[in-house]
């Protein structure tokens, strides 16, 4: 998991987690024939599923652990038992905590026993055996015993069947030892220090690029310094610090102008690319994130669309950029405003002819596929995202509101109409709420569940009961509409929006 | 107690309730941080709260036969307290849990009619060293009694998933309400006869979804739980494709019925039926509802101000009692589902999901 220059560092920390280990769990979890502790050496997680392991053992049998000893022990397993890229790609909106992330589940079967009261996600972010699913099972029913009673439990022989079938199921479908981390254990984590090309978008906000300047201090510790700017000129910079752990999985705590922010990054394999969001305590507040070091390569044209007839200015964000630009047949570069190494901003306007969708764009050698969507209409519009959740909050309660956000996104139409073919971008829109069924109409949900901005951002009502509602609490099922105006034609796109109780426990992996 | 507050009932029992004639009806329910409340109903007020030792708050709830001792379950479903109502010390108490043993009770709470013996639904788990290893449930059966340190005299098996459990009439029975309803002997725990609830044979519908936590039936000693069940045979997206119904269980003849009354529309925690007129049945969570059992319809309904988890009635049959969540009872008239009064809970504090019971005093 190291490179060669940290093998004697790594080995240090080996030890003195080592020792933790024996200190901490060995009076409970007792050794076994191949050497590893009771039912510790027979799972593999990501960071947070190590993180809510421990915290569990702290709360439920008392294990005293500091900050930096729960640190250190994260960092361990994560690393030694930890989980190949492939094995937490399909989970990855689950990590990074994105919001209106509905799980589609591979196995209907696993998601009916597991995944009602926490995510599919938190169940295919492990690896046991049949057997060790087994005791996860009891562990389940020992410490939740109305797990039997709930809907979905209680209509079928719940207990028989989570001990017989279930165990084998997942044994088979998430089994301990893979092909994929036999092979990751291989990989070096690589060096992240150096200059990063970033760019991004945020939701209600707009894009945004930058660098990031990363300065190694330690095995896979970073400090991290953020130079970021939005569309619209303003600053958003700030310092803070990250842990990779797996050789892959970035975690960062940074404060991004003025903000506190946690960040979720994926760095690919060859340790030129950091991809996956950041977010402030209410994990809605955020943005996306991608960035390189290297090139020559662009990142994103910032916006990414163009409309036939128009004349717009462009941003290509890039690294390495030198050379020609070319945005493709019909578009027109009129004005090279700036250029660097690092991005070109450019007057270019799309002539009638040139034809509608995605472009190619390049900028000498570096080229982005489909990286500037010319359109002559908007043909459809999206909100995205098309489902989510807030949640009343505040009040004088002890639990924060967690708002939604979201976006207008234009869709082209496709070949005799379809809609939906190729995404166009954020548009501005003008945003309204209103009750999504007859029920709460005339339970007046969208007067009480909260308000929406013109920026598409809801922020749900006070928490408690609403005196005003007869002392009904502030719930509410509503439907978000965006008016998207292209030329004469209001377009129209609409989402549904939960607006529901706070989060009392809000775990690592939901 | 449960069952004699009728004055019929009342008459098998007489030699158990002397002076039952003068007794009044008072209701128990609960409030955190951990605090028995006992209510007047006809005045409109809490009569007296009652301070329970330890941690955690009330779920069940039920009263001994001669209205001086309230059994409840407690301490995070891991203790079962008896509180004497009139001086409000604890004369009863059992830890369920013990050394490496983690026993929960899961709903189930009963008091034999001769008021000897508590009932309690118990599941228990062994905390291993590092693992887990989750016990078959049981009913643990405790002498009245037995103090402040009880342990079971005995213990009888039920099935997985038993959520509440009631005495027959005769006493001859324990009604354990699983899958199925099961009637085991109170003595030895030997299976008596099973009534078939979601594993029913009705062509047309699928098993029906029966679940509940709040048991209340002595007033009409009719035990009842509403359900939901879907139609195999209609179209989905019909709305007659899934059905709201009420089963009931009579514990003095043993007599079940199951009969729908409307389509499924609204979500319902717990149901009661009227002593004074038994095809009449009262049901609760958002809603109030008056459903006519016997013809299998719903007679009115209205909105709740707020969710309501349980419902009990007088013995009158003339006023229906709303709680278990949030400071309030609400009283209602059973005649036309007026909010006719409400008693408000001390402080402001929270129901925590209690069970709300009848107790003659």
């Amino acid at each position: 998991m190291v490179g060669a220059a940290a093998a004697g560092e790594t080995a240090n920390n080996d030890a003195a987690a080592a020792a933790l280990i024996n200190t901490k769990c060995g009076g409970c979890h007792e050794p076994g024939p191949d050497g590893g502790l009771a039912r510790i050496s027979a799972v593999r997680k990501s960071p947070e599923g190590w993180n809510l392991t421990l915290r569990r053992m702290q709360q439920w049998h008392h294990v005293v652990l500091s900050d930096a000893e729960q640190a250190a022990l994260v960092k361990h397993f994560a690393d030694t038992q930890g989980l190949a890229p492939e094995e937490t790609a399909p989970f990855r909106a689950v990590l990074e905590r994105r919001p209106g992330n509905v799980e589609h589940a591979d196995d209907p079967e696993v998601a009916t026993y597991c995944a009602r009261c926490h995510s599919y996600a938190r169940v295919g972010l492990q690896r046991r055996n049949a057997a060790e699913w087994l005791k996860l099972v009891h562990t389940h029913v020992g410490q939740f015993p109305t797990l039997e009673y709930q809907a979905s439990s209680r209509d079928r022989e719940w207990w028989h069947i989570a001990t017989t079938e279930l165990p084998d199921r997942l044994g088979r479908k998430w089994p301990l030892v893979t092909a994929s981390w036999t092979a990751w254990q291989g990989h070096a984590s690589p060096d992240l220090a150096g200059s990063w090309r970033v760019v991004g978008h945020r939701p209600g906000k707009g894009d945004y690029n930058g660098t990031l300047v990363v300065d190694r201090t330690d095995v896979d510790r970073y400090t991290v310094h953020h130079r970021l700017v939005m569309a619209d000129g303003s600053a958003l910079d700030g310092d803070g610090d990250s842990i990779v752990y797996t050789g892959y999985e970035w975690r960062g705590a940074a404060t991004l102008g003025g903000l506190p922010v946690r960040e979720v990054f994926e760095v690919s394999a060859d340790g030129s690319q950091l991809r996956g969001r950041w977010f402030a305590s209410d994990a809605v507040t955020g943005g996306d994130l991608t960035a390189v070091r290297g090139g020559p390569a662009i990142l994103a044209v910032q916006p990414p669309y163009l409309k036939t007839g128009q004349t717009a200015r462009l941003t290509i964000v890039g690294s390495g950029l030198s050379g020609e630009v070319d945005l493709g047949p019909g578009v027109q570069v009129q004005t090279i405003e700036q250029t660097s190494a690092e991005s070109v901003t450019v007057l270019a306007v799309a002539g009638a002819t040139a034809a509608t969708g995605g472009h190619d764009v390049a900028v000498g050698a570096a080229r982005l596929a489909g990286g500037l969507v010319v359109y002559d209409k908007v043909g459809s519009v999206r909100v995205e995202p098309g489902y989510d959740v807030a949640r009343v909050g505040d009040n004088g309660g002890p639990i924060a509101l967690v708002p939604a956000q979201f976006e207008a996104v234009a869709y082209l139409n496709g070949p005799e109409g379809k809609q939906g073919e190729v995404r166009i971008g954020v548009l501005p829109a003008s945003w309204s709420i209103a009750g999504y069924d007859a029920d709460s109409k005339q339970a007046e949900d969208a007067k009480f569940g909260g308000q929406i901005d013109q920026n598409g951002l809801f922020t749900p009502g006070g928490a408690g009961p609403n005196p005003a509602r007869g002392g009904a609490n502030n719930a509410a099922n509503l439907s978000v509409t965006a008016v998207v105006t292209d030329g004469a034609v209001p377009l129209q796109g609409s989402a549904h929006l939960i607006v529901t109780l706070q989060r009392w426990n809000d775990a690592p992996v939901r | 107690m449960q069952r004699i507050v009728l004055a019929t009932v009342a008459a098998l029992f007489a030699t158990l309730v002397a002076g039952a004639a003068s007794a009044k009806e008072f209701l128990l329910t609960s409030v955190k941080p951990n605090t028995l409340v006992l209510v007047d109903p006809a005045a409109r007020r809490v009569a007296r709260t009652y301070e329970i030792a330890g941690p955690g708050s009330v779920l069940g709830i039920a009263p001994s036969p001669d209205g001086r001792i309230a059994y409840v379950v407690t301490n995070h479903w891991n203790t079962l307290v008896g509180i004497d109502l009139d001086n409000g010390s604890e004369v009863f108490h059992a830890d369920f849990s013990s050394g490496a043993l983690r026993v929960r009770n899961t709903f189930g709470l009963e008091v034999s009619h001769d008021g000897r013996e508590i009932f309690v639904l118990l599941l228990p788990t062994v905390i291993g060293p590092s693992e887990y290893h989750v016990q078959d449930p049981y009913i643990a059966v405790y002498r009245a009694d037995a103090g402040l340190q009880a342990v079971p005299v005995r213990t009888l098996p039920v099935p997985r998933r038993t959520a509440q459990i009631m005495q027959s009439d005769d006493a001859s029975k324990l009604y354990c309400v699983s899958w199925d309803i099961h009637a085991i002997d109170p003595q030895d725990g030997h299976e008596l006869g099973v009534q078939k609830l979601i594993h029913w044979d009705r062509p047309g519908f699928a098993e029906p979804d029966v679940f509940g936590v709040w048991t209340q039936f002595e007033q009409s000693h009719i035990w009842i739980n509403p359900y939901s069940a879907a139609r195999t045979d209609a179209d989905p997206a019909d709305p007659a494709s899934m059905r709201t119904g009420m089963a009931t269980l009579d514990l003095a003849t043993g007599a079940f019925h199951m009969i729908e009354f409307e389509n499924t529309t609204k979500v319902i925690f717990s149901a009661v039926v009227n002593p004074a007129r038994r095809n009449e049945a009262f049901a609760v969570y958002t809603t109030l509802s008056k459903v006519d059992l016997a013809k299998g319809e719903l007679v009115r309904r209205v909105d709740l101000p707020h969710t309501y988890y349980t419902v009990n009635i007088s013995g009158d049959g003339r006023e229906v009692y709303v709680g278990g969540t949030m400071d309030d009872i609400g009283v209602y008239s059973a005649d036309t589902l007026e909010r006719i009064g409400e008693i408000r809970m001390p402080d402001g504090a929270d129901q925590a999901a209690s069970w709300v019971r009848i107790v003659q005093r």
